[in-house]
């Protein structure tokens, strides 16, 4: 498989390619309608890449595939629609953080984001940041983090865009998105629901996903009101509501339910200096679960954790090449479940990033971090980055950083076991990037190497029940490399987008490779458009993963490996100036793949997907 | 693996066509798994290992390598009645296989909910079921058709019905409460298939066996500190004439065993990973222990001629441990790999 992937990689290496500079789309976002600056500004030399919002709203796909088919994160989906949770760079799904507008959105719960809750719609880019950033993110943010961010343009317009599909497995999804703007007042705002059976038959074998039907519902909304010529004031809202059935096994049927709900507001005041650029945040997010053993009856079980925050940060230019960014940041955090009583948990931060450019060649970053947080004591994290560009087409990158992740509260307060002695875990890791550009070619290679001690894990202790402690130390280390290849010739422009992971993340105790951690991950997307139709081939390679510690092979230690392949047919059946219509199909593993990405939980069968979209 | 599945096939073909007469001929074997030890692991994912009585030979998975399945979420228990064995299953089902080939024989899969151990008294098959786990009202004991394998009848009983144990068509329930707590043994009378009593015994009992005496001994482990409500473990014995308790020797605080077996007179519990024994006429419990065993997590035990076998489920992930102790010396025989989550050992 990976023979022919570098074969047809070659291939098209040597094939002639026309002159057309890549931009990054985020690059060129405004500070003004940018929540998180950080992001583009003081990660120079970290790999960061963007989909942006015509791959996120031309083909509907849960999140979890988005990123699955589009980057080097593995997912360990539990059934499809079920629990997802990532791994990034071979580390855990706690270690990897969420980021909602510059706020970290990781459950406090549980530490980690299931990314079946994350309802993609109206967002303009989603990036992936490679690498820890804990100094700039908080918590979790060590193998890397992935942003969601909203923009609010105040350039006039009115645009609306309607999407209705329907698929297999009973399969309905409707999306609303509307944005307005004047020179004063902007708006945008996103609704979407989805539907499913998701009763999709276990390949091989007489049986189906029986308990797997979700549905979901999303508001995204933001507000942008310009007060004066200095001063913006802009107000995000999302809400997610989902319920999903949570599915068995192949062996044994379930009746399990589970709800969530989750409400993110935040307002944000930015004030413009002349050598300055301040932004006060406040937020409040709410997660709240309820976990059904039996849909069939009342009882559950719940958590709920209601966040506040506070947080003020500017942007002073020191020097002409100096530049300078305090962040001043409280959060407080009040928790309620049936495991606990009301445990609640504040915490200072204080951060300051520096970024020095002396000439456009070099960029270097040092980043400190220091939090005071009630219960535990937090390390002082420091990052530093560099870029270089060698020449106009070669460039290098480096970063290395200390992160951590603090103990959650199911960690520090669950009963019985919770240990309040915990520490946070800490991490030390380096990267080093080279991005090739070329033409309409671009190629990123990256080397990392992360070692985590500290790490908590629940063990059943000798009283009986389980307890977390800090225990585990693991190192990862690996590549990732990642092509984009884009052409066009007259009417016809093909696109070509690979990624390539080798990882080993091993226990430092045992030398073992980590459960449910790939060593080889690829995926390839193919994108054809002539005139007024595109289609597109995604392709995707992961490699078998180890479900015991003992690192052995066969169904009962480990999960096979696969390869899927999804096809897309887009056609744009009419379009004006002011209105589009498109239709198009989609076939999810077209090959009818019998595979497993978690032991004895089946993935769907080939199935389809058909969507009509109206812009206007 | 094809071949073996065919060698068995023949095999059973031979055991059908084998005819009365040939009973001066030494027996042929009756399947692979004929004379040895099992042990089974709760998961996930949950299987079933065979060791031979010989210690020479072991194979995992046995119930997957002969029907090329898996037995589900979570493996509870298993129960041995004629030649057949019965695999339960907490996500509702029991699967009935040949007990010497493990062949799949039929499934009892409706009418259970949570069920957890089953026994076998008056030709009929009695399950402990836990009904939804949060409703302390709906628990039950099923009786089994074993001709059909459909649930006849529900017996309601007590919270958390737990193990099962039949003595002279009478069964014994213990009842460890399921998610809380609970302090009483149920008495069915499996002609009439109703609940005849109930005896009140120390919080949480769980384990159940009838040692040499005729008595009926159950293990309580107490309510652990931890809920902030501590009670006493106890070892009880119960008439069975009477259904009263004759005798509770109780245990320290901080003292909550969880694991009882017999052999050859002596009531084997543990504390943590330390083994102890008691004779039947002891009037106390002892906190000196013979030995501690290897196992990280013991999590099962059970004896047979001089040997003591313990099952380690380590870290919950990892593929659990079977060892096997000498009854006297208590020194280490021999250990073996076993299930992940290694739970319950039987002699086949």
């Amino acid at each position: 498989m990976i023979r022919i992937l570098l074969v047809f990689l070659i291939v098209f290496f040597s094939s002639h390619i026309m002159a057309q500079v890549a931009l990054d789309s985020i690059q060129r976002l405004d500070e003004v309608v940018l929540s998180d600056v950080k992001l583009t500004r003081y990660a120079k030399g970290y790999k960061v890449t963007v989909l942006n919002d015509s791959l996120l709203n031309n083909n509907r796909v849960s999140f979890t595939d988005l990123l699955r088919f589009n980057t080097n994160i593995y997912f360990k989906e539990n059934g499809y629609g079920m629990v997802s949770s990532p791994s990034f760079r071979g580390t855990n799904a706690s270690q990897t953080a969420v980021i909602w507008n510059g706020i970290s959105i990781n459950s406090q719960l549980t530490g980690q984001t299931d990314f079946n809750t994350i309802n993609t719609t109206n967002f303009n880019s989603i990036a992936i940041r490679s690498g820890g950033g804990s100094v700039q993110y908080g918590s979790g943010a060590i193998g890397g983090s992935i942003h969601l961010n909203n923009t609010l343009s105040f350039k006039q317009h009115f645009d609306n865009t309607a999407t209705l599909s329907y698929g297999s497995y009973e399969t309905k999804n409707i999306s609303y998105l509307s944005s307005y703007s004047n020179e004063k007042f902007s708006v945008n705002v996103g609704l979407d629901y989805i539907d499913s059976e998701n009763d999709y038959k276990y390949l091989n074998t007489d049986q189906s996903n029986e308990n797997g039907a979700f549905q979901n519902g999303s508001i995204n909304a933001n507000l942008g009101y310009v007060l004066s010529n200095k001063d913006v004031l802009k107000l995000y809202h999302q809400t997610f509501i989902g319920e999903r059935e949570f599915s068995g096994t192949v062996s044994s049927p379930s009746l399990a339910k589970y709800e969530d709900q989750n409400f993110r507001t935040m307002l944000e005041w930015s004030r413009f200096g002349t050598k300055s650029y301040s932004k006060l945040k406040v937020a409040h997010l709410q997660e709240h679960f309820k976990y059904f053993g039996n849909q069939n009856s009342d009882n559950f079980t719940f958590g709920k954790v209601n966040t506040y925050l506070i947080n003020y940060t500017a942007d002073i230019d020191l020097l002409k090449d100096l530049k300078l960014k305090p962040i001043v940041s409280y959060n407080y955090y009040e928790g309620s479940g049936s495991s606990f009583n009301n445990p609640n948990r504040k915490e200072f931060s204080t951060t300051a990033l520096l970024l020095y450019n002396p000439n456009e060649k070099w960029h270097y970053g040092l980043n400190l971090r220091q939090d005071v947080t009630s219960g535990f004591n937090s390390p002082l994290l420091f990052s530093f980055d560099v870029a270089y560009e060698v020449s106009n087409s070669y460039k290098l990158k480096l970063n290395g950083s200390k992160n951590y992740r603090v103990p959650t509260f199911n960690d520090l307060y669950w009963q019985p076991g919770g240990n309040l002695d915990l520490v946070p875990e800490t991490s030390y890791q380096i990267d080093l990037g080279q991005e090739i550009t070329y033409k309409s070619v671009s190629f990123n290679l990256n080397a990392f190497y992360i070692k985590t001690s500290d790490l908590i894990q629940w063990k059943p202790n000798t009283t009986g029940f389980w307890s977390p402690e800090n225990i585990a130390k693991t190192q990862n280390y690996g590549v990732e490399a990642s092509l984009d290849v884009s052409k066009k010739i007259k009417a016809h422009q093909f696109s070509l987008q690979g990624n390539y992971a080798y990882t080993v993340s091993e226990d430092l105790e045992t030398n073992a490779q980590l459960i449910y951690v790939p060593y080889h991950k690829a995926n390839i997307n193919l994108a054809y458009a002539y005139k007024r139709m595109s289609l597109f081939f995604q392709h995707l390679f992961t490699g078998e993963v180890y479900t015991t510690p003992e690192n052995l092979s066969g169904i009962f230690y480990s999960v096979e490996a696969y390869q899927l392949t999804n096809f897309g047919l887009n056609y744009q059946l009419f379009k004006t100036n002011s209105q589009q219509i498109d239709i198009s199909l989609k076939v999810n593993n077209l090959f009818n793949t019998v595979y497993e990405n978690v032991a004895f939980r089946p993935m769907p069968d080939r199935n389809f997907n058909f969507q009509i979209q109206y812009k206007f | 693996m094809k071949k073996i599945i065919l060698s068995m096939f023949a095999m059973s073909l031979l055991i059908v066509s084998c005819s009365s007469d040939d009973d001066a001929t030494p027996s042929e074997p009756l399947g692979a798994y004929e004379d040895g030890i099992i042990v089974s692991g709760e998961g996930g994912p949950s299987s079933i290992t065979f060791i031979s009585e010989d210690l020479m030979t072991s194979e995992n998975q046995i119930y997957f390598n002969v029907n090329n399945e898996a037995t589900g979420v979570y493996l509870q228990s298993l129960g041995f009645n004629d030649d057949k064995a019965y695999i339960v299953v907490d996500a509702g089902t029991i699967t009935v296989v040949n007990r010497y080939t493990f062949e799949k024989l039929g499934t009892i899969s409706t009418g259970l909910t949570a069920p957890r151990y089953i026994a076998f008294a008056n030709g009929k098959g009695y399950v402990t079921n836990w009904g939804d786990p949060y409703d302390e009202a709906d628990d039950f004991v099923a009786v089994v058709d074993l001709t059909a394998n459909t649930v006849i009848s529900t017996i309601p009983v007590g919270n958390g019905p737990e193990q099962i144990l039949a003595e002279d068509n009478v069964v014994y329930v213990s009842h460890k409460g399921a998610f809380s707590t609970n302090n009483i043994v149920s008495v069915i009378n499996t002609s009439s298939d109703v609940l005849t009593t109930t005896i009140t015994v120390n919080d949480n009992p769980d384990e159940m066996l009838v040692d040499d005496n005729g008595d009926l001994v159950v293990l309580s482990s107490g309510k652990p500190a931890w809920t902030g409500d501590e009670t006493k473990a106890a070892i009880t014995k119960i008439d069975m004439d009477t259904n009263t308790v004759s005798t509770t020797l109780e245990f320290s605080d901080g003292e909550h065993p969880e694991l009882m077996m017999y052999l050859n007179g002596n009531l084997y519990y543990n504390l943590g990973s330390a083994v102890l024994s008691i004779t039947d006429d002891a009037t106390a419990v002892t906190s000196t222990p013979l030995f501690t065993t290897a196992a990280t997590t013991l999590y099962g035990m059970a004896a047979k001629d001089d040997r003591l076998y313990f099952v380690d489920a380590v870290d919950y992930t990892s593929a659990g441990q079977l060892f096997i102790y000498d009854d006297t010396s208590y020194s280490l025989i021999n250990s073996f790999n076993a299930p992940v989550v290694a739970s319950k050992i039987y002699f086949n």
